[in-house]
């Protein structure tokens, strides 16, 4: 073994030998000599490799695969229901950050019965003063009103197409019990602009605890703060929307799809 | 399972190739693995329970296998990378788009501040709690018992509550009253039309819960909130019995041949 610097591949002999035009050969001793130093080859497969991903080949649909074309059953689009409502729980999660820098979940400020709140007030500057806070406002609005069809929508999917059958009940009564969550979400975002409309919805969730027997009174002082509304309801509903719910039903949807995971998707038809 | 001349669902024949229906690929546990005897042995009360449990699940496993005229598929699913992502990315970002544009062209409506000493006209939480206030306002359906003097057992407000009890409860059944390997409507009208049933209802309940908005009277209002879901049912039913013998004969061969109808 020497130490001579070995040229196993004598490239210059190589070129020497083609017969090429002057063009070709000025390119071709430029593509060495950079390649000797730069060894552009690699990256040239790097780029064969991404030219070879890119010029993807789709995915056979369910149909193609299973030789179901032109059957009614061509439900494909309902099967990315669930990752919709994941998506929009995510772009309410991101807005809603947003506008908690900004929101402030307090009563105070109202003179008289039927004046803005705090609350009430802080929205407002959302929406008024806020760069871009009108429309931060709106995309959490809709976002929620997406989460809640999208849900919706997955349930009826999962029910018609008996998804939930053996052995999957486990997850389907988990996602009866995120639907209950997903609804509290909602129902306690609506609560916190502190509007009318907010707080006799409220009050209607304040009756009908109270109507319950036994476990009424304590779930009303719970939820609630009281039996009549006021900073104590709103404080709760804020923190119930901002901190206890995103944490759970983030780790029961996680919990969901891991679910699905382990289980494998049913059978799509 | 398959013999060496059944092609494989490309057409191909060569053995390099074939990835499903070879030997079953258990490892042989060895000298420092204990077996599930020796762990059983060495176990008492509830562990050694689960241990014989394990191994009799492990035995059934082995068996239904051997027994399993299954084919599995040679595609089981796409690469994540570039499919599924790709795929995935597409649909995420239609999907936020959708909801950004939405949100330009109707932004959210913004009302008065909290007045508790004025009642609104008209109280009405989102959307997609009307089937929910529906329920709150059955009170004309409370059943009054002769026991009591024709007095009602419960309160209105609580028997919302027990209504929203039985539809959660309801729903939460269902995987427990619906057995079988059925999955299509067709397969199953009466489960379908509990269904369409549901869906009609929760429909007519968010009707019930805007009566102010219908010029109809409370009664007719009360009978087709009922009524409509249950013809709703009925016609579903109807038109899947009908359909039936017709689908269940097309149904395409490779699926029932994957999963034969019990």
């Amino acid at each position: 073994m020497s130490l001579k610097k070995q040229d196993e591949m004598d490239h210059n002999a190589w070129l020497k030998k083609q017969d090429l035009t002057v063009i070709e050969t000025a390119f071709l001793t430029t593509l060495i000599w950079l390649d000797k130093r730069l060894r552009i080859v690699d990256y040239l497969e790097l780029l064969e490799t991404m030219y070879y991903r890119a010029n993807l080949q789709m995915p056979k649909s369910h149909t193609e695969q299973y030789d179901l074309d032109n059957k009614f059953w061509y439900w494909y689009p309902l099967y990315s229901l669930g990752s919709l409502s994941i998506i929009a729980y995510l772009v309410a999660a991101v807005s809603g950050a947003l506008l908690g820098f900004y929101y402030s979940p307090s009563t105070a400020g109202a003179a008289a019965q039927g004046d803005p709140t705090a609350a009430y007030d802080s929205v407002v500057m959302i929406m008024t003063d806020v760069q871009f806070g009108f429309m931060l406002r709106s995309i959490h609005s809709w976002a929620a009103q997406f989460m809640v069809a999208a849900v919706f929508l997955h349930m009826l999917r999962v029910y018609f197409t008996g998804s939930y059958k053996e052995p999957r009940e486990v997850n389907w009564i988990l996602g009866v019990i995120l639907i209950g969550l997903t609804l509290l979400f909602g129902f306690s975002g609506y609560v916190l602009p502190w509007k009318q409309l907010s707080f006799w919805a409220a009050q209607i969730g304040v009756e009908m605890a109270l109507a319950t027997p036994l476990v009424g009174e304590w779930a009303a002082q719970l939820m609630f703060g009281g039996f009549t509304l006021g900073q104590a309801t709103l404080v709760r509903m804020y923190i119930l929307h901002v901190f206890v719910l995103p944490f759970v039903v983030t780790g029961l949807v996680a919990l969901h799809v891991g679910i699905v995971w382990v289980q494998g998707i049913a059978e799509p038809h | 399972m398959t013999d060496d001349t059944t092609p494989m669902t490309d057409g191909g024949t060569d053995e390099e190739a074939r990835t499903d229906g070879g030997p079953p690929a258990t490892v042989p546990p060895d000298d420092e693995t204990p077996t599930w005897s020796e762990r059983k042995e060495r176990s008492q009360g509830l562990a050694q329970l689960t241990y014989q449990y394990f191994e009799r699940s492990r035995r059934e496993d082995e068996n239904l296998r051997a027994e399993s005229t299954y084919v599995e598929r040679d595609v089981l699913g796409f690469p994540t990378w570039p499919h599924e992502t790709i795929r995935n990315l597409a649909i995420t970002s239609f999907f936020v788009g959708i909801i950004i544009l939405i949100a330009a062209i109707l932004p959210a409506h913004y009302g008065e501040p909290a007045n508790p000493g004025a009642t609104p006209g008209i109280i009405l939480p989102d959307w997609y709690l009307y089937w929910s206030f529906g329920l709150l306002k059955l009170n004309p359906i409370n059943p009054s018992l002769a026991v009591l003097d024709g007095n009602i057992a419960m309160s209105n407000e609580f028997l919302g509550i027990t209504a929203h009890g039985i539809v959660f409860g309801t729903i939460t059944l269902v995987p427990f009253l619906n057995k079988g390997g059925a999955r299509r409507p067709v397969e199953q009208p009466f489960w379908a039309a509990v269904g369409v049933t549901g869906v009609v209802l929760s429909i007519t309940l968010a009707a019930l819960a805007i009566q102010n908005f219908f010029p109809i009277s409370l009664d007719l209002l009360l009978t087709l909130t009922f009524m409509l879901p249950l013809a709703g049912g009925i016609i579903t039913y109807a038109v899947l019995k009908t359909m039936r013998e017709g689908y269940m004969y097309d149904l395409n061969r490779r699926y029932y041949m994957l999963r034969p109808p019990k």
